[in-house]
């Protein structure tokens, strides 16, 4: 939905389970986009946990992760939904007078709307999404509803299996075989197969170093140092501006991604175009690590049209440190605008390599595995 | 410099007790090669896929064999297995054994690829194989294709042809059959069927390129591929008018041969030395090489310069296009020069070099996709980017 329509923002919000209220300050280019005041509803949504309607207790529980950014990462924010889901089917009876697939699906999407008030679905979470109401429409008619409901159940578990966890370890496997002895691998922010891979790679005794980049507001790449060190990696670990600084001694650069889109770009979270690009331009070869759930058949050329916003006020302080605090009275000025964007899109030109758990493509190959994973009806 | 002459290879023979095959190319000073052990790469420094294509283009015709052969005919048990030239396996010898002597068979032909001899091999595995069950039968393939394999594990198109076989021949229906016979003739039909489009995949890929060889033009060629030789050939009977520049080709002096061919045709070539290439750039039309391999990029494995060659090409905007076979694509990615297995290839220059001094020996280089403008293919005619999506489609 565009938020720049203020007809259907109107009409969304007297839905709306979660009471948001939007921030006053917006940044015109993105005015299409959901920007919520944050954390004034939680203590709101958490006084409703108990009630077990119209929200199943597992779901909103998983919306409130979201809201107050406890899980993060496209495999762990799917993951817990689907497991969500899953208890929630578990717990589920059909209604006199209605049938299963109908009010079941109906039922879901009611889920997903209250998933999408708490935080902007990620697109690992659609495809998931359109699996499970795939699933729930081929579900044969003579099935009784316990049957019915295993079934559901065994596949969601069959999807993160195989889609997710064994994709990874797929794709590690891949992916190792491009680390050699003596290499400076750069990897930005903290995403989950980059981890493995490094982890696995240590394992198989390969002797390398890493660097990690990292970048406000976030600054996820802190919780993957302190694991990586813990393991025993010998790292580095710098912030954004100095990526061009320290890429000429990088041999390679392995990137995490929220999705990829058919025309090879990937979009994934802000700063990895900036990453890819230095890389690039200094010919250091970019490898990405994605699971192929996650390649979506939209095109996307820029990273404006379809974006997440953060929290604004993130950008403006800096957490433990409250003396830092330069845009105080600058905040309800109306010439200043704070903007926190989450993803961007890197272009396909900047990357070398696609590992997926179908093997390692180039970017030019991703409509390709689309294209033969909905004709195999493996995944819709 | 080395003179292959019947009666030299014969009096080696008769000196050691070893096949004329493994001429070794090693400068004199080292040791003699293991050319007793001719189940193994006889030179390990040398790439033997090199080795093979070296030997070919020695003075080796088909009559010389024959002579060659004969003359021996009665010397060895393993002459009587190379001498028949029917796919029958030899039973009471192993069987691994027996699949690397069929490959040696079909690789003596000088115009066979060495991927296609693998495959007709591999077919002959299939039709000689005593196995009962299917499941017998695919192991048994498997350890054949593996076997040859790692005769040579520096050659791509050898593995990237063993492996396209096995997928192609293991991915038919036909395994569903009950009667274990119909399933069997079914796959060595499938067999021989990719046997006979290898072997064909020349004639297809000179017919696909005739449309972009125009009058007047200037091609430069680089290395000695019989697939650009082909499409060449067929250009020339067709009564097309161009001109051709080789290049050197060191340290292989393919452009010597070539330009020998070439000549034959009746075909204006110049030789150039390899340096040479930025400054014809101007003069040049379009690029045309072959491939060693196709890797999954979409980019190339060929001979040593071609990467130089392609990138002064795209600099100066000429297109270079790629004649290469289908049963070359690989699942390989490098994603630089040194990615790849080492292919090595002792170069003589002619004087002594000190000890101290390294030589860079490598004997191919990886050209990346962005380089290459068109790849002709038995497939048709292709970009660099569907590589990747004709391999997705048989893996997946």
């Amino acid at each position: 939905m565009q938020f720049d329509d203020k007809s259907r923002v109107e009409k969304a919000k007297k839905r709306a389970v979660v009471n948001q209220t939007e921030v006053r300050n917006r940044v015109e280019l993105f005015r299409h986009l959901p920007q919520y005041e944050h954390g004034t509803q939680l203590p709101d949504l958490e006084s409703k946990f108990f009630r077990n309607d119209p929200m199943h207790r597992a779901v909103y529980k998983v919306g409130l992760q979201y809201l107050a950014g406890d899980i993060t990462g496209g495999n762990a924010r799917c993951i817990a939904m689907l497991q969500a889901f899953s208890e929630a089917i578990r717990d589920y009876t059909t209604p006199a007078e209605k049938t299963l697939t109908r009010d079941l699906t109906a039922k879901i999407g009611s889920y997903v709307s209250f998933l999408i008030e708490c935080r902007p679905l990620s697109i690992s979470m659609g495809n998931a999404i359109r699996f499970l109401k795939n699933r729930i429409a081929k579900l044969p008619l003579t099935l009784s509803e316990s049957e019915a409901k295993t079934s559901l159940c065994l596949d969601i578990d069959r999807f993160i299996n195989e889609k997710i966890i064994l994709a990874d370890r797929v794709i590690v496997r891949h992916a190792s075989t491009k680390i050699r002895d003596g290499d400076v691998l750069l990897t930005y922010g903290s995403s989950c197969v980059v981890e493995m891979l490094l982890s696995h790679a240590l394992e198989l005794g390969k002797k390398f170093h890493v660097v990690i980049v990292d970048s406000r507001p976030k600054l996820e790449g802190q919780s993957l140092l302190r694991r990586l060190v813990a393991n025993g990696l010998n790292c580095t670990y710098t912030h954004l501006n100095a990526v061009s600084y320290i890429m000429h001694e990088v041999t390679r650069v392995f990137l995490g991604a929220s999705s990829i889109l058919s025309n090879g770009t990937v979009y994934s979270r802000v700063g990895t175009a900036a990453v890819a690009m230095v890389a690039n331009a200094f010919s250091v070869p970019v490898l990405i690590c994605c699971e192929a759930y996650k390649f979506h058949e939209r095109v996307q050329l820029d990273s404006i049209c379809f974006n997440e916003l953060g929290d604004p006020q993130a950008v403006a302080k800096v957490s433990g440190r409250g003396d830092v605090n330069y845009l105080g009275s600058l905040g309800n000025k109306d010439n200043l605008q704070l903007l926190n964007l989450m993803y961007d899109a890197t272009p396909s030109e900047y990357i070398s390599m696609i590992v997926t758990d179908y093997g390692m493509i180039p970017p030019t190959s991703v409509p390709v595995i689309v294209r033969e994973y909905c004709r195999d009806q493996l995944w819709i | 410099m080395w003179r292959r002459s019947a009666s030299f290879i014969l009096d080696k023979r008769n000196d050691t007790g070893a096949r004329p095959d493994f001429v070794s190319l090693s400068p004199p000073q080292t040791t003699a090669s293991t050319m007793a052990d001719t189940l193994q790469n006889p030179n390990a420094k040398v790439s033997a896929y090199y080795q093979t294509r070296a030997a070919h283009h020695g003075v080796v015709t088909s009559d010389w064999l024959a002579q060659a052969q004969a003359a021996v005919g009665k010397y060895s048990p393993e002459s009587d297995v190379r001498s028949s030239s029917s796919a029958a396996a030899d039973p009471g010898s192993g069987k691994p054994f027996s699949v690397i002597d069929e490959f040696n068979n079909w690789r003596k032909q000088p115009d066979l690829a060495e991927a296609v001899a693998a495959i007709r091999a591999l077919a002959a595995v299939i039709r000689s194989s005593e196995a009962t069950t299917m499941m017998e039968l695919e192991i048994e393939l498997k350890k054949a294709s593996d076997s040859l394999k790692s005769w040579d594990t520096t050659s791509i198109s050898l593995t990237a042809g063993c492996d396209l076989f096995m997928r192609y021949v293991t991915r038919t229906s036909a395994l569903e059959y009950e009667d274990f016979n119909s399933a069997k003739s079914r796959l060595i039909e499938r067999a021989e069927k990719f046997g006979e489009i290898s072997y064909k995949a020349r004639r297809i890929i000179a017919m696909l390129s005739q449309d972009f060889i125009f009058d007047g033009c200037t091609i430069l060629v680089h290395g000695f591929s019989r697939v650009v030789l082909e499409v060449l050939k067929t250009a020339a009977q067709n009564k097309k008018l161009f001109r051709v520049l080789c290049t050197e080709g060191r340290p292989d002096r393919t452009g010597l041969r070539l330009s020998n061919e070439l000549a034959k045709l009746d075909v204006p070539v110049k030789l150039l030395i390899d340096s040479a290439v930025a400054y014809s750039m101007d003069e040049i039309d379009m690029v045309f090489v072959g491939a060693d391999g196709v890797v999954e990029s979409g980019g190339i494995i060929n001979m040593m310069g071609t990467y130089q060659i392609a990138l002064v090409a795209h600099s100066m905007n000429k297109p270079v296009y790629v004649a290469a076979e289908s049963y070359k694509f690989a699942r390989l990615y490098p994603l630089d020069q040194k990615d790849m297995a080492p292919a090595l290839r002792p170069i003589d220059f002619g004087v002594p070099i000190p000890s101290k001094v390294e030589v860079e020996t490598s004997a191919r280089d990886y050209t990346p996709p962005q380089y290459l403008t068109l790849l002709f293919t038995d497939l048709g005619v292709l970009t660099p980017s569907v590589v990747s999506d004709e391999l997705i489609q048989l893996y997946l």
